[in-house]
């Protein structure tokens, strides 16, 4: 029969090095001043560390800041390493569901997910609680996910889809209104993303109807949306609105700032505005999945509380352009005063927040009656 | 005399053990035994649609995001009466019909000179032009369309150079059936040139010596030979058209849907597995009909594979 001895007592040189590396890597967070492990409990019973940790994330700028804000200096911290997955958050959803459900080990250790996407997974059951990461304790409002209890998701920033333009194409100046689209002579060279996400609010409003009617009449935001089919749209995902202004097809577009930032480093000639009719204000945020083994658990709990860190959190969506839920954030050089970076209430008057539980009710109905028009 | 050769009696000793592991006697099923394979994958196929048909039945509760326990007919109610999957479905039906016709027209004269060419460096040409595409897959391709047909493309450098345009060459319905014509254009071709090859060239020397010309010769014997190519080639491009994800996504610009890209939004996008399920089966069922209807009608062609009835 197998001795079933206690495995914590069992003194292994393989645990033995476990232990010390994990103190070393306490000592070095102590030593950095950073709270991602607190001490006491570290040395109490720290988990063994897995050889690494997998992390969901987008692709392009979204990944490399990732890597460059939290990713790079856990590893540095723990010497976990730290693998990006860059499926499609659309398409890790079914697996991670499948697994919970089947009672496997999921396939990721953490999701960076839209927030709305997160709350059907929090719906569903199928994430782990988070409310007991230290580092929440210092982060703004912004991260707690509306409508829902405890902390299924963290959200760790906020983010605005703008109407990107070509200045080129607007010599009179920029454009200040949603119905810039409407413009004859951008027939064919508007662009939104393919189910309508970002777009549904602001149309709504440019229709002439009102937010707070969202979801009971939005009857309005279907008219204006009928309206901007009959400009023959394009409709795609993240990077072809990047690759369509780089390629000259597009001269105006609905797409998160960060999109139109990286187009503008990548040496495209785009600005962004935030349109007089409001523009919607989203977060996306960080989960766990239900079925990861106990140290595995921990160490991704733990890479999330390191994301909520001031220093992880200023080099992270300093690439993103984002606005952070950590304070005393510095905002980018270049985005200090724009709109899509909102850090006052000011600033926030003129963003669409919709809770993420009415969003989460009626995404599939919005996503339908936007495709049966735009493809009618 | 003149001893047993060593490989002739290891040939025997493998005979021996073979024939303790599988007796002479059970000959007669080893056809069925190298069928098993294909079975079980089929089955498991099979299976996989009870999963989808089951699936098709269950409605998604937007609260918990599970499906429901309980059975319903809702999902096909919601997929046969909902105005999107209407258009989509109209639009892949006529695009694959579209694309059927159009590329038998462009696969048989290519099919024709690669077979009766006597020039050996042309047919090896064809060839390889013909076996080019299938070494770079079907996103690639749509890409590369995207390059050469873009606002900044290579046609609209051209056009320029006369001083017109830019035209708007992609991101619509044409060029989706464009991207899937291009695409079918190989797999036709193959399946065209056996029934070229089973036309005697006598015949058509026959029809000639009778005073045919070259075009009645085509249209009188080519045609009606090659209908078993036709058949055969058209089910292929038919229904690879019909189920096709990537042209439509990618050459269609978000606003010309195929039923593969409805479904993969209901799987992906809205989470509704039960709607997305009831979709695919539909597809399934459409498809499966139509060819049925082809078979009906105008017989199997070169998909009969085996003896013809005399």
């Amino acid at each position: 029969m197998k001795d079933l001895k206690n495995p914590v007592l069992e003194l292994t040189r393989r645990r033995f090095l476990g232990a010390t590396a994990s103190l070393g890597s306490v000592a070095a967070l102590a030593g950095a001043g950073l709270s991602t492990v607190s001490l006491p409990r570290a040395f109490a019973a720290e988990p063994e560390k897995p050889k690494e940790i997998i992390v969901r994330a987008w692709g392009g700028s979204w990944v490399d800041s990732l890597k460059a804000g939290v990713s790079d200096s856990f590893t540095k911290l723990t010497g976990i390493a730290v693998r990006h997955d860059l499926t499609e958050d659309n398409e890790i959803q079914p697996k991670v569901w499948a697994a919970v459900t089947q009672k496997r080990v999921p396939p990721i250790h953490v999701n960076w997910d839209t927030t709305t996407n997160a709350t059907k997974s929090a719906l569903r059951g199928v994430t782990e609680d988070l409310s007991d990461l230290s580092n929440l304790a210092t982060v703004t409002e912004l991260a707690k996910p509306v409508g829902l209890d405890g902390y299924p998701i963290v959200n760790t920033y906020g983010y605005v889809y703008v109407l990107a333009y070509r200045p080129s194409a607007f010599p009179d100046g920029p454009p200040t209104s949603w119905k810039a689209l409407l413009d004859p002579k951008f027939k064919g060279r508007i662009a939104l993303y393919n189910d309508g996400i970002g777009f549904h609010f602001p149309a709504q409003v440019a229709g002439g109807g009102k937010v707070e009617d969202i979801p009971g009449n939005m009857q309005p935001a279907w008219d204006f949306i009928t309206k901007v089919k009959e400009q023959r749209p394009l409709l795609g995902e993240d990077p072809d609105f990047t690759n369509w202004f780089q390629n000259g097809e597009i001269d105006l577009a609905c797409t998160i700032s960060t999109n139109a930032r990286e187009a503008k480093k990548n040496g495209v000639d785009i600005k962004w505005v935030v349109p007089q009719e409001g523009a919607k204000f989203e977060t996306d945020g960080l989960w766990i999945p239900k079925g990861l083994p106990e140290n595995e658990l921990y160490w991704a709990k733990q890479y999330i509380n390191h994301a909520l860190t001031k220093d992880a959190q200023q080099v992270w969506l300093d690439g993103l352009g984002l606005p952070g839920v950590v304070p005393g954030l510095t905002p980018p050089a270049d985005l200090v005063g724009d709109p899509s970076y909102p850090t006052t209430p000011e600033d926030f008057k003129h963003l669409i927040r919709v809770s993420n539980k009415i969003q989460v009710e009626n995404e599939s109905a919005w996503f339908g009656k936007f495709k049966a028009i735009m493809q009618s | 005399m003149r001893a047993y050769p060593l490989t002739w009696r290891l040939l025997d000793v493998l005979e021996t053990g073979l024939e303790k592991v599988f007796p002479r006697r059970l000959a007669g099923i080893t056809p069925y035994l190298m069928l098993a394979p294909a079975v079980l994958l089929v089955g498991l196929l099979v299976l996989g649609l009870f999963q989808v048909a089951d699936g098709s039945l269950r409605t998604l509760d937007t609260t918990t995001f599970l499906m429901s326990e309980s059975y319903s007919l809702d999902n096909f109610r919601r997929a046969l009466s909902e105005p999107l999957f209407r258009n989509v479905a109209v639009k892949s039906f006529a695009g694959s019909l579209i694309v059927t016709a159009m590329t038998l027209v462009l696969a048989l004269p290519y099919a024709y000179v690669m077979v009766r060419t006597k020039s050996a460096a042309l047919r090896k040409i064809l060839l390889i032009a013909l076996f080019l595409p299938f070494f770079i897959g079907q996103v690639v391709r749509a890409y590369g369309w995207l390059i050469i047909l873009g606002n900044q493309g290579l046609v609209n450098e051209a056009l320029s150079f006369l001083g017109i345009g830019p035209f708007r060459l992609i991101y619509n319905y044409p060029a989706v059936l464009f991207g899937l014509i291009q695409y079918m254009l190989p797999f036709a071709v193959l399946m065209l040139a056996p029934a070229v090859t089973a036309i005697p060239e006598e015949t058509e020397a026959a029809a000639e010596s009778l005073g045919a010309n070259w075009i009645q010769t085509f249209i009188h014997v080519v045609l009606p030979m090659a209908r078993p190519g036709f058949v055969g080639a058209g089910l292929v491009v038919m229904t690879l058209s019909l189920t096709d994800f990537a042209i439509p996504a990618i050459l269609g610009g978000g606003s010309q849907d195929f039923i593969a890209n409805a479904i993969y939004d209901q799987f992906f996008r809205t989470s509704d597995q039960g709607l997305g399920a009831t979709l695919a089966l539909l597809l399934v069922a459409a498809g499966s009909t139509l060819v049925a209807i082809v078979f009906a009608l105008v017989g199997t062609g070169t998909l009969q594979m085996g003896r013809a009835k005399q």
